[in-house]
């Protein structure tokens, strides 16, 4: 498969297997181009001291042309962090992940800003229409259209 | 001491104008920012770089392969804005009979 996404995919892949990936991310596993998993933590002064998270990228075969489709995994060994952005089927509602996708953005440039949006957090809580959300959520997040409310 | 020439090989190298003239000697060049390839190879839907993949510049001054940015301004997604800025995406003059467009160095 020579697809757009794939040629991309390997570069970033090659780059971050020869500088590593940014502080307090760690890939854990990408075995193809499809679907890549890191875990993160946020160093440092934050409401999430001591937790690990792992995220999912999901990618099509016009990344970066469309938008990876990034969420927390949410399994028996993970959960998703209390945010008021952050679902907790894992879903996250970040613009730059939506409307404000840009080709120019890559995976290291996605998990650096998701790991600032948890470190800025001021009160760990839900979305207010968490559960609501939660129970008629797509599978894959790209197909919700989520209200970037602020920030 | 007499030198016979036997066989020799020209070999050039070419670069896209891009006003950019910083370039280390051991530098690759910069890259499309869309598919990180370098402006002098081409888009990953072309075999060939040169005419065939050129390079498009924005009145922002930020530069792209040309298919590359098309194919991003094609999506609604976009919403016509250049990828590095997000400002509206204008498509910058370049005369294509512009000696000073291509250099060979």
């Amino acid at each position: 498969m020579t697809s757009i996404s794939s040629r991309r995919l390997r570069k970033e892949l090659n780059e971050i297997q020869a500088e590593g990936c940014p502080t307090g991310i760690t890939l854990l596993s990408a075995d193809n181009f499809e679907s890549w998993f890191f875990s993160i933590e946020i160093l440092g002064e934050s409401l999430y001291q001591g937790e690990v998270f792992k995220l999912m990228f999901r990618f099509d075969s016009n990344y970066p042309i469309s938008a990876p489709a990034v969420q927390f995994v949410v399994d028996q060994d993970s959960t998703a962090p209390v945010h008021p952005h952050v679902y907790s089927n894992g879903h996250i509602c970040a613009s730059i992940l939506g409307n404000e996708w840009s080709p120019v953005l890559s995976v290291s440039a996605v998990c650096v800003t998701l790991q600032s949006m948890l470190a800025s957090c001021k009160s760990k809580e839900r979305p207010v229409d968490n559960d609501r959300y939660v129970r008629y959520a797509p599978d894959n997040p790209k197909k919700t259209r989520f209200h970037y409310d602020d920030d | 001491m007499k030198v016979h020439i036997k066989h020799w090989s020209a070999v050039a190298q070419w670069r896209w104008n891009t006003g950019n003239t910083a370039h280390d000697q051991d530098d690759e060049g910069d890259v499309c920012g869309i598919c990180r390839v370098p402006y002098e190879g081409c888009c990953p839907s072309c075999k060939m770089p040169g005419d065939d993949c050129p390079l498009i510049w924005g009145e922002c001054s930020h530069v792209f392969h040309m298919h590359c940015l098309l194919k991003w301004l094609g999506t609604a997604a976009s919403k016509q804005q250049c990828p590095m800025d997000r400002r509206a995406w204008v498509t910058a003059e370049r005369k294509a009979n512009d000696p000073s467009s291509t250099t060979v160095s």
